[in-house]
């Protein structure tokens, strides 16, 4: 079974990285090892779905920072950390900033895969909602400076009326304006277009 | 009347006031035997001057020889009272002196009535009347008796009697006032008899003087014995001050005493109580009558007794010692009580005095920080072992995880068609060098735990021994564990390393008690031995506890505990210290109670 998306290891011990390479790439993953986190950061990761297996202890940059650095990046790959002796409020940190798993070393496969498959899941969810985020600010740029304007006062909620007051326009170019903001965005209700002015996060 | 009337008269009531006077001291005190004979004296000089006022009145012969035998019987009473005032008031004459002159004197008053009319004159001629002092008196003239020497002889005697009574008065007490009295009896005997002769041999027309030498020789010695008087009024004087300072001495110790947070006493150097107070009474529940038929040993627990006995006469030793032991009650109940004594001397004898003070909350107070210390330490001890197990984890799991994943791994390769054999070649390589790991991991822990190798010095066993039994003393008292030493005083040095050879014997002294804590009516018997097993010394602890139990042989595993707060490594460590010196530790079971612990460590090769 072929998997598309990468699973990247980082762990500054290579004998595992080797180890833990073979396991995945016999399961069918595609896998990119790394004995540090700067190797890692300096090397392509943000192309599509994929999850990164993270050792917590390493000299230079540990897991916990790195994890950091990607939510930054508003990277879409997942996190998945892996360690010799864990403790729980080092677990409880890494699960609120947003990782999958906090594994102990040694990891049966069983658990190490259900985990990756969770992970890369989650990493296409991500990716999937980043994208239609995009499509909307693509449409939202493409709306005139007037439009913009009108969309903001409709998501508002203020009333055709009350936004031609603040525009200084008639009720009925309010109206036209309108329709061709639905129309340019692609959306049916008004209440869509909320929806969407609040994922664009235009309040 | 005239002035010889006057005289005379004044000499006599002078001499007879001093003799009342005298006589009266005398019947008060009738040891004060000089008074006596000061007061006989006195008396007799006043006889003596009335004699003289009667002869110088005297026209007819008979008459005048009968007033001068009396004379002379006064005269020989004045003399013997003399050199009894002497003898009692210097009480430094020689006797032979004093029976040669009271012999003369008596032997011219024999010769003066045997050999009438008298013995100064062969034959009186006639009695002549002379002028003295303005008034007409009566002397004799006639021819010197050759008897009459003996008067004169028995005057110089006495003289000398009392130069050689002052003289030695001088020698053995420094007593100015005797000097005077002696001195002054010289000038006046040695005057009289210098008068005595020139009138007899008629150099000089003169009536007899002689009780106003005498009563010279009195008015000294009043002054004399007066100013002894006064000199013991002022001696009484001061005794009373000092009796009022005693009391007020005795009044303050008596405050003091009673004042003391603690037992205040006083004992004798066998033990008995002489004083005490009422806080002894209190703290002790004996009453006082009680108390006095008792010694200290009786208020101290049987046990140490020995101890106490030891302490006191360390005490009388080396002025002052320290001792703690339990007092027991009148009801039977236990204090542990502090002592300190002093060595004082009380009417001649030593004592101690001592003050005693009730320490049983201090120790339990201690015995209680003790507890709490061990406890700390205990803890230390866990937390120390779960930090290294936290380390042990990290280190031993990741090789086994690079061990995990790779056969896991290759189980996946070895369920293909066509297994890659240069790629399961090279997951088992990296098994084996991760199994390698895991191994050394462990190996370096270990030696973490052993901390090394031995610093080895040069050390003695009893030196061990010593700090050890030192290092053990809060619980082998605690559990009045009896401990014997059997080994020989020449051990040779050994090579070890001192701290924690010493730990593996507190380690095992602390096994042994703890091994006795519920041997109950069994006494708690520990013995150390050591043994030269040539090249080795032996070292055993042997205790009469509970024993080793069936799992005897599993003591020295690590983790495996009998006790129940133990952690199981003691034995361990202990093993782990001496095999790092050569040695070996091991265990024996009793053929009675308890059990016995050996151990060997190397001889320093010179001592071979």
């Amino acid at each position: 079974m072929k998997h598309s998306e990468t699973v990247f290891l980082v762990d500054d011990e290579p004998a595992l990285l080797k180890a833990l390479g073979r396991l995945l790439k016999a399961e069918g993953f595609a896998v990119q090892a790394f004995d540090s986190a700067m190797k890692f950061l300096s090397a392509p990761h943000n192309n599509g779905a994929g999850c990164v297996l993270l050792d917590q202890s390493m000299p230079e940059m540990s897991g916990m920072e790195l994890q950091q650095r990607l939510v930054q990046e508003d990277s879409a790959l997942a996190v998945i950390f892996i360690t010799g002796n864990g403790d729980i409020p080092m677990s409880v940190r890494a699960i609120k900033a947003g990782a999958v798993d906090f594994l102990t070393k040694p990891v049966k496969d069983k658990d190490l895969l259900a985990v990756i498959q969770t992970a890369l899941e989650k990493s296409r969810t991500m990716l999937a909602e980043r994208a239609e985020i995009n499509q909307w600010k693509q449409r939202h740029a493409e709306l005139s400076a007037r439009e913009k304007e009108v969309l903001f006062h409709v998501v508002k909620g203020l009333p055709n009326k009350q936004i031609a007051a603040n525009l200084g326009v008639v009720e009925q170019t309010i109206k036209v304006h309108r329709g061709r903001v639905m129309a340019k965005m692609g959306v049916e209700s008004l209440a869509q277009l909320v929806l969407v002015a609040e994922r664009l996060q235009l309040k | 009347m005239n002035w010889v009337t006057i005289i005379w008269s004044m000499t006599a009531a002078a001499s007879l006031t001093l003799a009342g006077i005298h006589g009266f001291v005398w019947l008060r005190r009738r040891q004060q035997m000089a008074s006596l004979m000061f007061c006989i004296m006195a008396a007799a000089t006043a006889g003596m001057a009335g004699c003289e006022l009667w002869t110088m009145q005297q026209t007819d012969m008979a008459a005048y020889t009968h007033a001068l035998q009396w004379y002379n019987l006064m005269r020989w009473m004045v003399t013997l009272a003399l050199v009894g005032f002497i003898h009692f008031y210097l009480g430094s004459g020689r006797p032979w002196l004093e029976w040669t002159v009271c012999g003369l004197r008596t032997l011219s008053l024999l010769v003066n009535f045997i050999f009438s009319p008298m013995v100064y004159y062969t034959s009186i001629e006639e009695l002549v009347r002379i002028k003295f002092l303005g008034t007409e008196v009566t002397v004799v003239e006639g021819i010197p008796s050759p008897l009459s020497i003996i008067g004169q002889i028995s005057l110089l005697v006495l003289a000398a009697y009392l130069v050689d009574a002052t003289w030695r008065s001088t020698k053995v007490q420094h007593r100015p006032g005797g000097i005077r009295v002696g001195l002054s009896a010289v000038f006046f005997v040695l005057a009289l008899s210098l008068q005595m002769m020139f009138a007899l041999w008629g150099f000089i027309d003169m009536p007899i003087v002689a009780s106003l030498f005498f009563t010279g020789i009195l008015i000294v010695m009043g002054i004399e014995l007066s100013e002894d008087m006064l000199r013991s009024a002022r001696l009484a004087e001061d005794l009373k001050v000092r009796e009022q300072e005693l009391l007020s001495e005795r009044k303050l110790t008596d405050a003091i005493f009673e004042s003391a947070p603690g037992m205040l006493y006083l004992q004798s150097a066998d033990g008995s109580m002489v004083r005490w107070n009422s806080q002894h009474e209190r703290v002790t529940g004996y009453s006082n009558d009680e108390t006095s038929r008792m010694k200290i040993e009786d208020f101290c627990a049987e046990v140490e007794r020995n101890t106490l006995t030891e302490a006191r006469s360390m005490a009388l030793a080396q002025g002052g010692h320290e001792v703690e032991f339990d007092l027991t009650r009148r009801d039977g109940r236990m204090a542990r009580h502090f002592f300190r004594m002093v060595p004082v001397e009380v009417a001649g004898a030593p004592h101690l005095v001592g003050i005693g003070i009730d320490v049983t909350s201090q120790r339990a107070l201690a015995a209680e920080t003790e507890r709490q210390r061990e406890q700390m330490a205990h803890i230390a001890r866990v937390a120390s072992v779960s930090e290294l197990s936290s380390s042990l984890a990290h280190e031993i799991n990741q090789p086994l995880a690079i061990i995990l994943s790779n056969a896991q791994a290759a189980q996946r390769l070895m369920a293909r068609e066509h297994p890659d054999l240069n790629e399961l070649r090279e997951i088992l390589e990296d098994i084996v060098n991760a199994d390698i790991r895991a191994a050394d991991v462990i190996k370096r822990l270990r030696s973490i735990l052993r901390q090394g190798k031995p610093a080895l010095e040069t050390v003695s066993p009893h030196a061990l021994f010593d700090q050890a039994l030192s290092m053990a003393q809060p619980d082998l008292k605690s559990g009045s564990v009896q401990v014997s030493r059997r080994h020989s005083k020449k051990l040779p040095l050994i090579q070890a390393d001192r701290i924690p050879v010493e730990q593996v014997l507190l380690n095992l002294i602390k096994n042994a008690c703890e091994a006795m804590e519920d041997n109950g009516s069994r006494e708690k018997t520990l013995s150390l031995t050591c043994i030269n097993e040539g090249g080795w010394l032996r070292f055993s602890v042997r205790d009469n506890g509970h024993g080793l139990g069936e799992d005897g042989d599993k003591i020295f595993e690590a983790f495996h505990t009998t006790k129940p707060k133990g952690l199981g490594l003691g034995l361990t460590i202990c093993q782990t210290i001496i095999r790092a010196h050569g040695g070996n530790l091991w265990s024996e079971k009793n053929k009675s109670h308890g059990a016995t612990f050996h151990f060997q460590l190397p001889i320093v090769p010179e001592n071979l």
